[in-house]
């Protein structure tokens, strides 16, 4: 990245928090739709068993998977109602750029609903201590969100022109959403309460990288096209 | 001109594929030897891992395909992609059905979710059943190109999806393709070969019927309005 597209990075991004800071729509929204969808899934399948610690991960990242869709959606929603979009499309930006940017915002939202749901799904679906799992978890929410960033920012941009946008997203998204799911879910189950087996985190986390590598590759090649008009 | 070369072709692959699919019913039916552990259900085999390897490639192709319309916006690329996804995913279905089929014959069960080529062919008609609700959802360049980046995103889901679902969970499926070659008797080899070509046939087929519809489609809608134009314009009018 050049200095100047660095530049623009950090006004796009700075632009995007700043908004998100004083208004607060979408964390906290985004927050408490991830605590009901873990009473949603104690409910479904919690009371079903004596022990919930190896449904955990599962919970935790069909939770995150959900929330992110809600994230996702919310992205572009400043751009749209203002009508900024028009003046970032003629501003020149490259449209990289812009795309970055948005899915450093993904990341950084995921992050911020994280922080909080982990530790609760911990209190929540965990027996014992998990307190010394924590930096292990977050290692595999950032190479998660990273996928997930990427991916939400292609399929957002894609879905804003389209008609009915809520609904083509969640079903744009999810699919191939999944791997994600799956190897989040494995490295949390693996690490997660009294199991610890490191050989399957290792699996699961380098799955993960390698699904950020090849997304990374995928959008680098058709972010440039996604605002082409 | 063209029209009448596209169509002599499509007569052509379609004989070679009908006449390849009768022969690959017979030869898999009749010449091919019973399987020793599985017995008759496992001639199923032969038209679900054919069709299997051809909506791979169909994707494979509409990946391709979406490539090339990003970088020359030929339309006819659109219409490739568009279509190979479409085949793709009905052989897709067929897939999950035989497989669905094999699974209850073999394991005495409809569904496995430890199999995991099964739960990657639902996974995989997930992902391109999204690709017909986006391209419905937009209109003119936009949704041929937005179904090309689909395309090529999607085509990288698939082998992600296939060894999330393989790392997930345990492999309880009959391993045939191994690294040191096909696990069977070339008696049973040589009919696989020709069901898989026939396989690839029909999609070719499907593939050039659907192509030439479309452009005899566009041609008589623009016969039909150079029609109207010119009774509009008839002094009897």
């Amino acid at each position: 990245m050049s200095p100047r597209s660095l530049r623009q990075f950090r006004a796009l991004l700075v632009k995007d928090l700043r908004l998100e800071l004083r208004t607060r729509d979408t964390a906290i929204a985004m927050l408490l739709f991830s605590v009901i969808s873990m009473v949603i899934f104690q409910f479904a399948v919690g009371t079903r068993t004596e022990e919930t610690t190896p449904f955990a991960g599962g919970i935790l990242w069909a939770t995150i998977a959900l929330t992110a869709v809600l994230g996702v959606s919310r992205v572009y929603v400043p751009e749209r109602e203002q009508r900024v979009l028009d003046g970032l499309l003629i501003a020149p930006v490259p449209r990289m750029v812009l795309m970055t940017s948005k899915a450093v915002a993904i990341v950084l939202y995921l992050l911020a609903v994280e922080i909080i749901a982990v530790p609760l799904v911990g209190i929540f679906f965990v027996e014992g201590s998990f307190a010394q799992d924590l930096p292990l978890i977050l290692l595999t929410c950032l190479l998660a969100n990273t996928g997930i960033g990427i991916l939400g920012s292609l399929f957002a941009s894609m879905a804003l022109f389209s008609r009915a946008r809520e609904v083509v997203l969640p079903v744009l998204f999810l699919p191939s959403l999944l791997p994600v799911v799956i190897a989040a879910a494995g490295a949390t189950h693996s690490v997660f309460g009294v199991s610890n087996d490191m050989a399957e985190y290792r699996g699961f986390s380098l799955f993960l990288a390698v699904y950020a590598v090849i997304f990374g590759l995928v959008a680098y090649a058709t972010y440039p096209f996604v605002f082409d008009d | 001109m063209t029209d009448s070369r596209s169509g002599r072709l499509l007569v052509v692959t379609g004989t070679a594929t009908a006449a390849l699919t009768a022969l690959a019913v017979f030869g898999v039916f009749f010449v091919a030897p019973e399987d020793a552990d599985q017995g008759i259900i496992q001639k199923i085999f032969y038209f679900h891992v054919a069709i299997a390897i051809a909506s791979l490639v169909a994707f494979a192709v509409a990946c391709i395909s979406g490539v090339l319309y990003l970088r020359t916006r030929r339309e006819r690329h659109d219409e490739v992609s568009s279509i190979s996804i479409g085949i793709g995913l009905l052989f897709s279905g067929l897939v999950l059905v035989t497989g669905t089929i094999w699974a209850k014959a073999s394991w005495g069960t409809w569904w496995v979710w430890g199999d995991p080529r099964l739960v990657t062919f639902l996974i995989v008609i997930l992902l391109y059943a999204a690709y017909f609700v986006l391209r419905s959802r937009a209109e003119g360049e936009r949704q041929r190109r937005y179904s090309a980046i689909y395309a090529i995103a999607a085509f990288a889901s698939v082998p992600l999806s296939f060894y999330s679902v393989r790392i997930a969970q345990s492999f309880v499926h009959p391993v045939v393709f191994t690294q040191s070659g096909a696990n069977m008797p070339d008696s049973m080899l040589v009919w696989f070969v020709v069901s898989q070509i026939a396989a690839f046939g029909l999609y070719l087929t499907m593939l050039q019927l659907e192509l030439v519809q479309r452009r005899t489609e566009k041609r008589l809608r623009t016969l039909k309005t150079r029609v109207e134009r010119l009774v509009a314009e008839s002094p009897g009018a």
